[in-house]
């Protein structure tokens, strides 16, 4: 009687399912979007070839050159504000009695996700809404641009500084006390000790919150999906939106393929610089 | 006594629109005024609001859809996902390190990549707005992580708990879902909970690939719900539906977070 090999016959049966879902709903439909970017196509008649035409067309566009602007203030922005402050919190916070206490204002905006963090926000921004009333102003918030995507982009700090917040103490609570104590003895305090001491060995985790930020920033939709749909006309789009539009709104499958092609190779372009500089 | 002044004042201006957004939705909905959003609610209609926006834009629907995606495709993901890292470290799969990286390729593509074959392709194929097709789209966008996860914590396993089994007599099927699974539970959860999360929270695929109330999910049904609160939907019953329906992911959070924290932390090994 032969016994079953040790590690079994069906290893390829095993990995079939996960390898078989991934490559029919990921991949196909990423080399397809590619193909159709070279195409124009209306989503009903079959694609017809056209090159690199759409490519074209892309850097010529007006509209384009909007959404690339408010997708770099999206970016910016997070760096700045939600990052920025997240650390600032996490650090003023880390080592004081009772610092988890001080951080909990930053973590319940964090309970609203995009759409209901968007839905709740839109009276609020909206003309003749609570903003407007309790500032005693009549701007509105979401009309002009680049004011919108600012407004916005508060938003948006105002949810996710929590997170960054957590993510860091993290980090901070993790470096060696060793260094850290040496330089206190040194007479090393405040500033100082933060920037020459702390900052360096907390940087593995900074490289981390902040590339996950990068790449989340540069996708951009949930938000300004809801709270404008890009508008007014089109002048809050970020690349992502600009993408859905195109393709959905106005049929021009071909070239909204084009732009989701333009934002993975923005996105894949701005990854591989970031983690360059970071292993280097 | 700076750091405490700075956090303070910092933790107070992130107070007050939390404060405003659930004083508004907690007011009765005929009596909001922007004016005075800063007035305590005379009584509480939270509930009632969420009953309205509820029974007005279906919401009822959108929500057992949302909990059926949510809790389904994330034990689909995890199951599919730990079988191939099982597979890939401890039955040694043979260019195992190659079909891992196909697998985890797969969350390298935002999500506009996939946007228009999988519309078209739902279309096609009798998929389009319905629940069976939404289920698969977030299975499969679930499995690298889960593969990624589960890969890292078996191998982090000694070998000799399967040849033990192995020697047992037991089927390497049986043994990894009567041994491995139940000893990665930690890991699984974690991951489950990141992916309820993502699928509970999705805007974009809801709003590509469905159309009606019952198989739209419930962020898509809100961002739909918005229109509304410009045209006449009234302000406490928007807020109330955007606060209510965020609740489920906050509850399996803090529910979870310590197994979620140890969890991470032994995938990471």
């Amino acid at each position: 009687m032969t016994r079953a090999p040790m590690l079994g016959r069906f290893r390829h049966g095993y990995v079939a399912p996960a390898v078989l879902l991934v490559a029919a709903l990921l991949y196909a439909p990423f080399v397809w979007t590619a193909y159709l970017s070279l195409t124009r196509y209306d989503g009903l008649s079959s694609p017809e070839w056209i090159g690199p035409a759409n490519f074209a067309e892309l850097l010529g566009d007006p509209a384009l050159l909007t959404s690339t602007r408010n997708t770099l203030i999206w970016v910016a922005g997070t760096m700045i504000l939600p990052v920025g402050l997240g650390l600032l919190v996490a650090v003023l916070s880390y080592d004081i009695r009772g610092g988890a206490w001080f951080r909990v204002p930053f973590m319940l905006p964090y309970a609203l996700s995009g759409a209901g963090l968007a839905l709740v926000w839109s009276p609020v921004l909206s003309h003749g809404g609570i903003a407007n009333a309790l500032l005693g102003v009549d701007t509105a918030f979401l009309q002009e641009a680049p004011a919108n995507t600012l407004a916005m982009l508060l938003v948006w700090t105002w949810q996710q500084v929590g997170v960054n917040t957590l993510l860091f103490v993290v980090g901070l609570q993790s470096i060696p006390r060793e260094p850290v104590e040496a330089a206190r003895l040194d007479g090393a305090s405040g500033w100082r000790l933060f920037r020459h001491v702390i900052w360096p060995l907390m940087r593995p985790l900074t490289a981390v919150v902040v590339g996950l930020a990068l790449v989340a920033s540069l996708k951009t939709f949930d938000i300004v999906w809801v709270l404008t749909q890009g508008g007014p006309g089109r002048n809050s789009e970020t690349l992502a939106v600009t993408m859905y539009k195109e393709t959905f709104v106005a049929s021009e499958y071909g070239y909204g393929s084009a732009v989701a092609v333009m934002l993975t190779v923005v996105t894949g372009l701005a990854s591989y610089l970031y983690l360059r500089r970071q292993v280097r | 006594m700076i750091r405490r002044t700075v956090l303070v004042v910092l933790g107070l201006v992130w107070l007050g629109p939390a404060y405003l957004l659930i004083v508004n939705a907690s007011r009765p909905a005929t009596s909001y005024d922007p004016g005075r959003a800063w007035a305590p609610p005379g009584e509480l209609a939270l509930f009632a609001n969420f009953a309205t926006a509820l029974e007005s834009a279906d919401l009822g629907a959108s929500l057992a859809g949302t909990l059926l995606y949510s809790v389904v495709s994330p034990l689909l993901g995890v199951v599919v996902g730990a079988l191939a890292g099982y597979t890939i470290v401890v039955l040694r799969l043979r260019h195992g390190f190659r079909w891992f990286l196909l697998i985890f390729g797969g969350t390298v593509f935002p999500s506009q990549m996939l946007l228009v074959p999988l519309f078209v392709g739902y279309s096609d194929a009798g998929l389009y707005d319905t629940r069976a097709g939404m289920i698969l789209i977030y299975t499969a966008v679930n499995v690298p992580l889960a593969a990624f996860v589960l890969r890292n914590f078996y191998s982090g396993m000694a070998f000799s708990i399967f040849e033990a089994a192995r020697m047992d007599g037991a089927s390497t099927f049986r043994i990894f879902w009567r041994v491995y699974l139940p000893i990665s539970t930690s890991a699984l959860m974690a991951v489950f909970i990141l992916e309820f999360t993502f699928v509970w929270n999705d805007l974009i695929f809801g709003l590509t690939l469905t159309q009606t109330a019952a198989v739209r999910p419930v962020m898509t049904a809100l961002a739909g719900l918005m229109t509304d609160v410009y045209a006449g939907t009234p302000v406490p019953v928007g807020l109330a539906a955007g606060l209510v329906c965020s609740l489920p992911t906050v509850v399996l959070f803090l529910a979870t977070q310590r197994l979620f924290a140890r969890g991470l932390s032994l995938g990471s090994v």
